[in-house]
């Protein structure tokens, strides 16, 4: 027992020498500019860890493996892994090895605080949730937005044109009611929110917006019921879910009412094919196109650690799936106002009102005005 | 307009729905405490269920086939469960929270290696078991619009009910298990094997948790999403203790919570806050085992005759 013992003992040691030493070849060849892009939750969530992941992919085959590397952790979404990701955060950077380290959500702020501050050397790039640089000294992080509200703006209105439509097939056209199905409420889902019922005000200044939240962003059945309320009881029409993977419940509550909902962070008509039918179109962050941005900005040099950029449709950060299956869903004459729409907030001709920085009376006087 | 929806039959139909995978999972943890062990892995064992449901109706193309084969699981992990307890001898609970913890992981990484997907098993062709309009109820006004229209595991949890209730105090082998919780050396000096009994229980924990899992991912919703259990096995944990793990008890309290989540979906319709709103399940477990113990304290002094 005791040999073996020392036996296994001896071939961990020579397996870690030989670790220690691959680690430091590496560190003496020629360098490609390497990102770690951690994620708390995993890949495969059809959504913006993925799009974050295939950005990362597309700019490697794009740039090639001698000038552009990474490394992807999946941590896990559920709250048995959240403990470990302030630690993996911290084994990367005590590493050393990345050039900058991904991190995103706004579950992530605070051990990105500690790190940032503990490791001043380490870059940073923070998506998807406003960092608070007002803190201290973070010149370290750059922090990229998506202007989800603006995106949303889009799906508000074209919910509020759908839900008083006579010729679509699914609506009721006397009720004005519209629905909305957010996971829990925390900055950016307030954000989609509140371009959401801005988008529907605009087009329908008397619409009525049922609001809902899962309390998670897992318990699809949970979603699904609250929405088959919103859709039942509620008069609701369309629905918009933002509510990570219970947002699905919201879809299969549409098939199930026979009514509308959109989707949101993926093409959600491509992805749920049986459900199409329900779904109009998909509102996206591209997450993936963004860091790839940032990524070559900073390969020149140029990117503006220690700021914050909000993507918006001009940018490329956010779209709304305008394909075959939209075109069938929507009839032309909204689709040709939701481009006027889209166009006319490139132009910066509406602006498009943000629940970032407001306090939570004004966000509840907005849900009031619709109530 | 809230008023309105509490009334109306859509509420009571949506608290049978919300019930059905609580209710299986409560009466799976009233056998298992009955027998004397604990058994927290529910919330594990649901999760499995939720995705070998979807795995298996698939591979047979029989929502049907799908169920049993899922039951055989669900069986299984009761099994392991009882092996790692009884054989092992290790802590009930830890070795719960191992198979809850185990689940978590290995869900996806299943579902990764069938569908190529982590979070939703869109890509796996499966098979839900169907709703069904009970004939000449369904016209009832009210009530037909309550009991129609359920999912037909729905209609089991209610039948598993009864038939639980008849197996433990009305088989021989359910009092062997009542025997073995109430008093394991008792129930061994009249020949009883503690053992196997807990066996049996664990096993037949295992598969009636089971199909309260099937029941999320092949009915409530028509796919499997990661983590879709959401808790719903701790819950129906605090609904068999608060029934006395009893059968009729578990069922009346899982009803209540159903209840209490149906309100809660019906009351965002509202400009209540929802943090407060989404409160009243856990605000409703929190009255009621508060009111169970009471009772139970009030019930001990009338023993003790004062």
């Amino acid at each position: 027992m005791k040999r073996v013992l020392s036996l296994l003992l001896a071939a961990v040691m020579i397996l870690s020498l030989a670790a220690c030493g691959q680690t430091q070849d590496q560190g003496s060849a020629s360098e490609p500019y390497k990102a770690a892009l951690l994620l708390n939750g995993t890949l495969g969530d059809k959504s913006f860890f993925d799009s974050a992941h295939e950005g990362l992919v597309k700019l490697k085959e794009e740039l090639g493996e001698d000038v552009f590397d990474f490394k992807v952790e999946q941590m896990g979404a559920t709250a048995a892994d959240e403990p470990k990701w302030a630690p993996t955060l911290f084994d990367y950077c005590e590493t050393g090895e990345y050039d900058v380290i991904i991190i995103g959500t706004w579950q992530m702020i605070e051990a990105l605080e500690e790190a940032a501050q503990q490791f001043p050397d380490q870059k940073f790039i923070f998506f998807d949730e406003t960092f608070d640089f007002s803190k201290g000294e973070f010149n370290n992080i750059y922090n990229v937005l998506y202007k989800q509200n603006e995106v949303s703006f889009l799906v508000g209105a074209a919910a509020a044109m759908m839900t008083v439509d006579e010729r679509l097939p699914m609506v009721d056209p006397e009720t004005k009611s519209i629905g909305f199905l957010g996971g829990m409420e925390n900055p950016i889902i307030n954000d989609f929110l509140v371009g959401y019922i801005q988008g529907a005000k605009h087009v329908l200044p008397d619409v009525k917006v049922a609001i809902g939240y899962v309390g998670n962003f897992y318990d699809s059945a949970a979603g699904k019921d609250i929405a088959l309320v919103q859709y039942q009881s509620g008069g609701v029409d369309v629905g918009y879910n933002v509510a990570g993977a219970a947002g699905l419940g919201q879809i299969e509550a549409a098939a199930d009412a026979k009514r509308y909902a959109f989707g949101v962070d993926s093409d959600q008509a491509a992805l749920l094919p049986e459900q199409a039918d329900y779904i109009p179109t998909s509102a996206l962050k591209n997450v993936g196109n963004s860091l790839i941005r940032a990524i070559k900005l900073d390969l020149e040099g140029k990117l503006a650690y220690g700021t914050a950029e909000s993507l918006g449709f001009a940018e490329g950060g956010v779209n709304l799936v305008k394909d075959e299956h939209y075109e069938k869903m929507l009839p032309e004459d909204i689709r040709a106002r939701i481009d006027e729409l889209e166009q006319e907030i490139i132009d910066g001709k509406i602006v498009v009102d943000t629940a970032l920085g407001k306090t939570q009376e004004e966000i509840d006087a907005i849900k009031a005005s619709v109530q | 307009m809230i008023v309105d929806a509490i009334l109306s039959p859509e509420f009571l139909n949506n608290t049978l729905r919300a019930t059905t995978p609580i209710l299986f999972a409560a009466l799976a943890s009233a056998i298992a405490s009955k027998s004397g062990v604990v058994n927290m892995a529910l919330e594990g064992i649901m999760l499995f269920a939720a995705l070998f449901g979807v795995i298996f109706s698939a591979a047979f193309q029989s929502a049907w086939l799908g169920l049993l084969a899922t039951m055989v699981v669900g069986g299984f992990i009761g099994l392991f469960l009882a092996f790692a307890v009884l054989k092992l001898k290790t802590d009930e609970i830890l070795a719960a929270i191992a198979i809850n913890l185990i689940a978590n992981g290995a869900t996806i990484l299943i579902l990764l290696f069938v569908s190529g997907d982590r979070g939703i098993s869109s890509s796996i062709n499966s098979l839900t078991i169907p709703m069904v309009s009970l004939p000449v109820i369904e016209n009832i006004p009210f009530i037909g619009t309550v009991l129609s229209n359920q999912n037909i595991l729905t209609y089991i949890s209610l039948i598993m009910v009864v038939v639980v209730h008849i197996f433990l105090y009305k088989t021989p082998l359910g009092l062997q298990i009542r025997a073995v919780g109430e008093n394991k050396d008792a129930a061994e000096s009249v020949g009883i094997s503690p053992d196997r009994i807990r066996y049996i229980s664990l096993i037949l924990s295992g598969v009636l948790a089971s199909m309260g899992g099937f029941f999320l991912s092949g009915g409530y919703m028509t796919r499997f999403t990661t983590g879709m259990s959401a808790g719903r096995g701790f819950i129906a944990l605090a609904a068999s203790a608060m029934g006395g793990n009893t059968p009729i008890g578990s069922f009346l309290v899982s009803l209540l919570f159903g209840a209490a989540q149906a309100i809660s979906n019906i009351l965002q319709l509202g400009t209540l806050p929802h943090e407060l709103v989404q409160m009243l399940p856990y605000l409703t477990t929190l009255i009621g085992l508060g009111i169970y113990s009471y009772s139970r304290m009030k019930k001990r002094q009338r023993l003790m005759g004062r």
